[in-house]
């Protein structure tokens, strides 16, 4: 029996997180909203109506195209219509480019676990609108519409995947870098990331292109490797026990984990594309194209080898600073701000500052607690003015009352008690009012200094050097 | 007799509303008046009988608006109370091709599908005549969405009568509007002309019919037939009213992403201009018809009615006695693709565009049991459209499924290309022919007899063969009353302009208008206004 | 005369058009059909250099002509409601349709 690999490739339709809908000035996000109210004469195909393009739709997946390094953001593409009844669809066509797409060419790199980089081309990238939504009843289903008309960028790569898990790493990393560019928000269980899979399998060493299947609407990045998965598993075991693969349409049944083969519909000819002629074709000015270019910001594995060479982190620590945009810009700033080892400053983002984001729900740019007050905060710790138990709590009262830390630690007095003359009186009042324990060290049970310690900072509220503490109760004790 | 105030003049109406003479009121008064007299059966989708008196009269409205109009004139009233200007169409009787949009009217398109529709919105040249003072009376009948050049194919009959000949054609598809106006029924009509909708019937009811240029006049509001040929434009019963009524519907709108930001001139004051050195053509193109057989295919050759002919013989020289140059023999040589483009490319726009009619959303759904939503979307669009529509959704699949005559579909875009080249050369300043204006008759025969020429789909299309090159073209063209034909019917002649050049047609007509205002036939009258008041 | 849609092709074209037809109405619309293309037959015979390219509105657009795109600015419409109003079968909020036929074999 010949070993096999899969060769996968995959459509995604990316939510554009833009204001208004693609051809209306409708709301475009009906999260939470009731049905059929984010609706108006355009979006619901009532005679008469025109689409009219939004611009910001264009910027945000020309910053996409140019992110993923397309050979060309095309100067001039056109929209057509997709000729087709289902309830969900208003007009009877779907307006979607078609044969001239925004861009053309393109890649993205994937770090893979073995150090190595796999090169996913994509092939096209073109705009469409998003169709409504149906609910299944008993005996008949429900439209709203307050979908339709949401952008949509689809994102079609080569079938450069080999293992259900490099198609979720793709995922991973396209949901980074679109949250990166902040041209969507890439939640796929609101639909905001979709991902059709196209999946065949061929013996190692092939270079054939076998027939594919298609595996539709599935909704995170884990069904999306359990399906491939499972279909993967499906095709070797159809090969090999002599049947042939067919180019089926697959629907994932998350529930039951299992695949289920979709009756096809409509056939690439019926669709009877043809150019929008409500529509003029999209012009690309190239002297915008350079701006767009220029303006681009560094992208996410760049600034990790950068943050890697600039401030000598681990690769770990600059993985983790650069997963989101805000974060690593919060790293630098912090670094910026602190004078000092930044590896002290990636420890204290990855512990504590991650826990509170998390905590919080939000993101390091939402933050209150500003990389200023953060760079502060750890200098503190790091003067030894305050304990590193208080540096953590004070993280938390800084995002609370928006007051700065120094503010905090004058007004609660949580500066570290270091003042030997002010200790060592305390330490004497300890030892006069404490004679059994006194007796207890002198006897030659020297770990009661510990006991002795945990008194001091009782008295001091734990901001006492304990370091000190310690000397001085030796100190004390042994001449008693 | 005196002269009603529905028969007066835009121009003339608003000039006497604004000055107090007579109110909104009483000219929307008149016009009620007027439709009473001439309307007869009212046009309905109810199964229809054939009644010899409906031959006599006009049917020309689907839906009389009349409280909301009495709304509407009694604001223009208010305002002019308040001394504020209503606008320069204060108190004009205005009769809306039930093809547009209208806030809270039922907006048909002649078609059962859509017979209780209520649209939620406006289209923007109407609500731009409305904000001007017009007074929507009404909404007018159609060819089925627009589907015909007679009338016929209206799901709401009686069809409607000519005004001059109630048991001819008013011609179409903006037949409605053309017999409104030319029966005193409105003063001004906003039609639509994809093949020459405006310009046929205006020609055919011996009115005033401009077809602007494509993206001069918002399409927002009209219910798309062929969306890269539409374009909405006024009819009116001379070329000032026409004048004044594409002034205030022109103009881009953030709701068209195809109306053309180009200012506006003021069309009015062009209008007394003359024609003093402009250059007017005449093309043996647009006097002799090629089309093919019915029979056997073969391109046949025919002549334009003699007395089309005549009448633009008679108007150039007219034209060269007023100071212009006739330019002779220029060669439009492509013209006769029109008909065949056209096949092709609206089939294709239209069938797309009544893919949304599915019984879901609005309109017409059918109540009875069915299997599933596949057999629903069946029976509704089964019902719901007429054999016209049916025939033209069908040639749209045709010649767009990759299956079939894909290839069609690209060939007549490129044909397009050679017609619109036509018209360049034609107008080219630095060319051989450097025309301001083509002239030609508007429709090769006056008004057919109803029921003479619907049914066969090609012969009705070639009523279209003079005008539909200018929608291929996109060029505007305007067409005006030329006299009567020997059965008394109206002729008309119609100009066609470099792109954007309404205003300099609109001052040709002008001028034809008064350098024949005392020619004998201007002193007729429509048959069905004889006898009146 | 040639038969170029055939019952096989008219009844494609029919089923892509969602519409059912009785006999007599199919009859007059495939004869329809078939004498339209014989009008457009007179394209076939065109000879077109490569240059020529298609027209997709008769009046081109420029730079100053072209109307900008539209700003990303909600325009919230208040007539949701009339336009739920207008369809046929509508339970809370939701436009209610027959079933669609299951799509799984599975
Ligand atoms: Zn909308």
């Amino acid at each position: 029996m010949p070993e096999f690999e899969s060769v996968i490739g995959l459509e995604t339709h990316i939510q554009l997180n833009t204001q208004t809908k693609i051809f209306c000035g409708c709301k475009a996000d009906s999260w939470e909203d009731l049905p059929n109210t984010n609706i108006c004469p355009v979006c619901t195909g009532l005679p008469g109506v025109l689409p009219t393009l939004n611009n910001a739709v264009v910027t945000k997946a020309v910053l996409l195209a140019l992110a993923v390094q397309v050979d060309s953001v095309q100067p001039k593409s056109y929209f057509a219509r997709k000729n087709y009844f289902y309830p969900d669809l208003p007009k009877g066509y779907q307006i979607s480019q078609y044969d001239e797409p925004l861009a053309l060419g393109g890649f993205i790199d994937l770090p893979l676990p073995d150090g190595s980089v796999r090169r996913v081309t994509i092939e096209k990238l073109h705009l469409e609108e998003d169709a409504g939504k149906t609910v299944r009843q008993v005996g008949e289903r429900w439209i709203d519409f307050n979908r339709c008309g949401v952008p949509l960028l689809e994102m079609v790569t080569g079938p450069d995947l080999r293992t259900a898990d490099e198609a979720a790493q793709y995922l991973i990393r396209l949901r980074q870098l679109l949250r990166w560019l902040g041209i969507s928000d890439a939640d796929m269980e609101r639909g905001q990331l979709r991902c059709d899979a196209n999946v065949s399998i061929r013996p190692v060493g092939s270079d054939d292109l076998n027939t594919k299947t298609e595996i539709k609407n599935v909704n995170s990045i884990e069904n999306v490797r359990s399906a491939i998965e499972a279909e993967i598993k499906r095709q070797i075991r159809e090969v090999q026990s002599g049947g042939r693969i067919e180019a089926w349409t697959l629907d994932w049944d998350e529930d039951k984990s299992t695949l289920h083969k979709m009756r096809s519909k409509e056939s690439e000819a019926d669709y009877r594309y043809f150019r929008e002629p409500d529509l003029l074709p999209v012009l690309i000015d190239q002297d915008w194209l350079e701006q767009m270019r220029d303006a681009l910001p560094e992208l996410p594995l760049e600034r990790k080898e950068r943050f890697i060479e600039t401030y000598a982190l681990p690769e770990y620590d600059s993985e983790i600073l650069t997963e989101e945009r805000t974060l690593s810009e919060y790293f630098e700033r912090t670094v910026q701000a602190f004078i000092g080892d930044p590896k002290v400053v990636s420890n204290w983002m990855m512990n504590d500052l991650l826990r509170l984001i998390r905590e919080r729900g939000t993101t390091a740019g939402k933050l209150i607690i500003q990389p200023e007050h953060l760079a502060e905060l750890i200098a503190m710790v790091e003067a030894k003015t305050i304990t590193a138990s208080t540096g953590k709590e004070l993280l938390d009262k800084v995002e609370h009352s928006g007051l700065t830390p120094e503010a905090i630690v004058k007004a609660e007095g949580l500066g570290q008690v270091s003042d030997e003359g002010k200790l060592r009186s305390l330490a004497v009042e300890i030892i006069e009012t404490n004679p059994d324990q006194v007796a207890t060290y002198t006897g030659g049970k020297t770990t009661i200094l510990g006991w002795f310690v945990g008194q001091m900072m009782k008295e001091t509220r734990g901001k006492a050097n304990a370091q000190l503490v310690q000397k001085i109760f030796r100190e004390l004790l042994e001449k008693s | 007799m005196n002269e009603a105030l529905c028969d007066l003049s835009a121009l003339e109406i608003a000039r006497r509303v604004k000055s107090g003479e007579n109110s909104a009121v009483q000219v929307l008064e008149s016009t009620l008046d007027r439709i009473r007299n001439v309307e007869g059966n009212s046009p309905s989708t109810a199964s229809y009988t054939f009644d010899p008196a409906d031959l006599e009269k006009i049917h020309a409205y689907i839906t009389v608006t009349k409280d909301r109009a009495r709304v509407q004139a009694e604001q223009v009233d208010r305002a002019i109370e308040e001394g504020q200007d209503p606008g320069p169409l204060a108190g004009v009787p205005l009769a809306v091709k039930d093809i547009f949009c209208v806030r809270d009217t039922p907006s048909t398109a002649g078609s059962r599908i859509l017979e209780n529709f209520i649209s939620p919105y406006s289209a923007t040249p109407v609500e731009r005549l409305e904000a001007a003072g017009a007074v929507t009376v009404g909404k007018v009948n159609l060819d089925e969405f627009t589907f015909g050049s007679s009338n016929e194919s209206s799901a709401f009959l009686p069809p409607v009568g000519n005004p001059w000949n109630a048991a001819h054609v008013p011609g179409g598809s903006s037949g409605g509007s053309a017999a409104a106006v030319a029966a005193g029924e409105a003063v001004i009509s906003i039609g639509t002309d994809t093949a020459g909708s405006i310009r046929q019937p205006a020609a055919f009811c011996g009115v005033v019919g401009m077809k602007p240029t494509y993206g001069r006049v918002s399409r927002y509001g009209l219910i798309a037939f062929a969306s890269s040929l539409d374009c909405p434009g006024p009819i009116a019963r001379n070329t000032t009213d026409v004048a004044l009524a594409l002034q205030v519907m022109a103009g881009s709108d953030p709701h068209d992403a195809t109306a053309a930001e180009v200012p506006v001139p003021d069309y009015v004051s062009l209008l007394e201009g003359g024609v003093e050195g402009l250059r007017i053509g005449l093309s043996p193109d647009y006097f002799k018809l090629k089309f093919p057989d019915p029979e056997t295919g073969e391109i046949r050759e025919q002549s334009i009615d003699p007395d089309a002919q005549r009448a633009v013989q008679h108007a150039a020289e007219i034209f060269a006695r007023a100071g212009a140059e006739i330019v002779e023999d220029v060669p439009m040589p492509n013209t006769h693709y029109g008909i065949p483009v056209y096949f092709v490319i609206s089939r294709v726009e239209a069938a797309s565009n009544l893919h949304r009619y599915d019984g879901v959303k609005y309109g017409y759904r059918y109540d009875g049991e069915v299997e599933d939503l596949r057999q629903l979307y069946r029976i509704t669009r089964a019902r719901g459209f007429g054999p016209q529509v049916k025939l033209r959704i069908l040639m749209g699949m045709y010649v767009s499924a990759e299956q079939y005559e894909k290839g069609y579909y690209d060939k007549a875009l490129r044909v397009r290309t050679l017609i619109r080249r036509d018209f360049l050369e034609a107008f080219d300043p630095q060319g051989r022919y450097k025309l301001d204006c083509l002239l030609t008759a508007t429709t090769p025969t006056s008004a057919f007899e109803i029921g003479s020429v619907y049914g066969d789909s090609v012969l009705m299309q070639y009523a279209d063969l003079l005008t539909v090159s200018a929608n291929h073209a996109g060029n505007p063209g305007l067409s005006v009353p030329a006299g009567l034909d020997e059965k008394g019917l109206p002729i008309g002649i119609q100009f066609l302009g470099p792109d954007f050049s309404e205003g300099t047609l609109l001052r040709i007509g002008r001028t034809y208008e008064m350098r024949t205002e005392h020619e004998p036939w201007r002193a007729v009258k429509p048959k069905v206004l004889q006898g009146l008041g | 005369m040639t038969e170029k849609i055939t019952k096989e092709i008219f009844d494609h074209l029919v089923d892509l058009a969602a519409l059912e037809l009785d006999d007599d109405e199919a009859k007059y619309l495939r004869n329809e059909l078939n004498n339209q293309l014989q009008a457009i037959y007179e394209l076939e015979a065109i000879t077109l250099d490569d240059e020529i390219d298609v027209t997709s509105h008769g009046v081109p657009y420029t730079e100053s002509t072209r109307p900008e795109l539209r700003e990303d600015v909600i325009d919230p419409c208040k007539e949701a409601d009339e336009i739920l109003a207008q369809a046929a079968e509508v339970q809370d909020r939701y436009i209610v349709v027959p079933d669609i036929p299951s799509e799984e074999l599975g």
